[in-house]
Parts: C-alpha cells; structure tokens; sequence
C-alpha cells in the first residue's frame, strides 16, 4: 500500500479523518522508515513555531500600536503604561493567569473526567490519562498527542490536545501532572472555531523551553511507553 | 477604542510574526504590519462581524507581501540586511537570535508559494483547511505545496533521512 507524502504530512499533523487516519497507521506498521518519516515532519513543526514565537512576544512598535490606537476615548487604560520592558513580563503574567483559571475551572468542572485535581495539583485523568499513557503521536481521537520529550528535569513530558483542554503533561511518581493547560484546541464535532493557532504556537515553544534534547523520535516514544514512562 | 480596533491591536502580535515569516527581515516585516494595518482599516466595512479577524488580516497582509514583492523584484534582486534577526535581541537572547537566523535562512530559499503555506501551518499553527481559504487555493494544491516546502527545510536545517 502505497502513501502518499501529503497523506503522510497530514497525519503527522493530526489532520487526517480517523478512517485515512487508520490506513496511514497500517502502513506505518508495515514500514518503520514512514514512522521517522513522521517523526521529522513533528521535529521541523515544532522547530518552526518556537524559532518564530519570540516575535510575538516582543513588544508591538509603538508606531503599529499608535495606529489603532491615535483615537482613543479617555476611558481606556493608556497604552504607554506598558512600556517596552514590563510587556512580555505583563503579558506573561497574564497568560499564566489565565492556564491557571482555566486548570482550576477544569479541575472543578470535570474531577471524574479528563483532569483530576489533587493536593499535589492537577493531574491527568481518566481517558486523558490513558492516552498518555498508551497513544503514539499523532494520528486522531479524542485526545491528540503532537511531541514526546524528555525535560531537562529529566522527567518524559507530552503535549497533548483534547476537546476539554491543551496542555504539556509531565510524569511524575504520582501521574501525569500538567504542567500547562490552555482551553483546548481539538475538533469539536461541527468544525467550530478552534482556537488551533495560538494555543498551538504556544505550547509548543514551551514545550521547546523544556526539552532537555530533541523530541521522542517513534522508537524513542515505544520504548518509553513499554516502561512505563519511568524516566530514571 | 471601537470593538473593530481592539481586536486588531491583540493580533499584532500574531501578524508581526506572519509578517516575519513572508519577509525573513524585522524592519520590512513591521513595514509590511503597517500597510496591513492601513489596508484593513480602509477596509473595514467589508469584514463582517463575526467571521475570523485573524484569517481576513493574514489574507490581506499575504496580498500586500505579493504586491510589494513583485514590484521590488522588478527593480532588483532582495537586499539581504546584515542585521537581519538582529531585532529580536531585544528582549530575546542569543540563543533564540541563532535559532530564528537557521530557519529564517532556510525560510528564504523556499519558492514564495511554499513559504506562505510553511508560514500559515506550521508558524501560525492554522488548520490546512483555512491556510487554503486565505491562500484562495484548493486543499490539493495547499497540501502539495505544504508538503515539498517542509521536504526542502528539513533538507535545509539538516533533517533529511
């Protein structure tokens, strides 16, 4: 059975329908080069994102900014406050802000389903745990994992996507503890409107702050999961 | 500031780093923002509430990229600024400067039409299915493109089999 790059590029990317989706894995079975394969397309992925995400995080030039904001009624904060420096620190704040609503939102509304929070923090549960645990990158379901890596912690981490929330998952003795979460990004049935590119770029330049090496190639990741994710 | 405005200003960010991607230069990547930026304002009656803001900027900021490219290299061959990459030091650090130049490098040997779809997916982190709407292409020919633009950078950044 013969597949094609495309089909093969679209499933590193987790954007094949779970029947093609299927196919691919068959032959990826049959062939272990289209697994390495696979595997490069995630590494240039990855390498991209977090090569241009400190753009989006620098401050916007005050000639940009001054142009959409030249006419603004007194009521609104000004725009000056954030000076070139206290940005990225506001900003991260913020974003860090919101992971932890979210995770404590998350943790509230769903203790039985997909995250569970304990007095350790907040861990993986449930189907999303099960996925960690057992699921190859790539490819479709519920849960999507895009990258395996070890931390430089020397714990095995995974970004994962699912309806209920995105994040980066690290083992611990205890479990899967989420390091992050945002809301997630994945395919709700009906094709709304996921918020695929922030949350995406986002993670994924975390995820490349905490990499102690580069990603889990499919070896790397089988040999992980036949023990159990035990790092050491 | 009106609603329209607003949401402009939180996706700068975002089309800056769009904006970096198509020109491999910090300085002709904020000029490129801000004829965007110009454009989108002027045309503000033709978006429509409630569709994606981000998918109409990108479009307009590709189109504006094609336009200003096309007619620069009639006039001559793309200047290759020195200080490229040299912005992000800024607030990033030398190691994040080494890693943007790699793949800025390897971004700029691409064929316009492979860069966009590289930048849209794999930058931008959009779904093929709305990289196709902004690049005005069927999926086919976004996943063609898609797929021989990544075939050359991971040639290029020393990913090859």
């Amino acid at each position: 059975m013969t597949i094609e790059p495309e089909m093969l590029m679209a499933y590193a990317d987790g954007a094949l329908d779970p029947l093609s989706a299927k196919r691919v894995e068959r032959a990826i079975a049959e062939n272990p080069a289209l697994a390495d394969e696979v595997a490069r397309h995630r590494r240039l992925k990855v390498r991209l994102a977090s090569a241009y995400a400190p753009i989006a995080e620098e401050p916007v030039p005050d000639r940009l900014a001054a142009m959409l904001t030249s006419n603004v009624v007194p009521m609104q904060p000004p725009l000056r406050q954030r000076s070139r420096l206290s940005l990225p620190l506001w900003q991260s704040a913020a974003a860090m802000a919101a992971c932890l609503v979210v995770g404590v939102l998350l943790g509230r509304q769903v203790d039985q389903g997909p995250i569970s929070a304990t007095e350790h923090g907040l861990y993986a549960a449930g189907p999303l745990a099960s996925a960690l645990d057992r699921q190859a990158s790539g490819g479709d379901g519920a849960v999507r994992i895009a990258v395996s890596f070890r931390a430089t912690d020397n714990d095995f981490c995974r970004v994962f996507q699912s309806a209920a929330a995105d994040g980066i998952a690290c083992r611990d003795a205890k479990g899967w503890a989420l390091r992050r979460t945002m809301p997630g990004s994945a395919p709700k049935a009906g094709g709304g409107y996921a918020q695929a590119g922030s949350s995406d770029a986002e993670l994924m330049a975390a995820a490349q702050d905490m990499m102690a090496d580069m990603p889990l190639d499919a070896e790397g990741e089988k040999a992980a999961i036949a023990k159990d994710w035990r790092s050491r | 500031m009106a609603a329209f405005e607003k949401e402009l200003l939180a996706l700068l960010p975002r089309l800056r780093r769009f904006a970096r991607s198509l020109t491999h230069d910090a300085a002709d990547a904020d000029d490129l923002c801000q004829v965007t930026v110009e454009k989108a304002l002027l045309a503000q009656g033709s978006w429509q509430a409630g569709t994606r803001l981000d998918s109409w900027m990108y479009r307009i900021m590709r189109n504006a990229w094609i336009d200003t490219a096309r007619s620069r290299s009639r006039a001559a061959e793309t200047f290759v600024g020195e200080d490229a990459g040299l912005s992000v030091g800024a607030t990033g650090n030398a190691e994040a400067r080494v890693a943007l130049n790699e793949v800025d490098a390897a971004m700029r040997t691409l064929p316009d039409e492979q860069r966009e779809a590289v930048a849209l997916v794999l930058v931008e982190g959009l779904a093929y299915k709305d990289a196709a709407e902004i690049l005005d292409i069927p999926m086919g020919t976004l996943t063609s493109r898609l797929v021989r633009g990544r075939q050359a950078l991971m040639a290029r950044l020393g990913e090859a089999a």
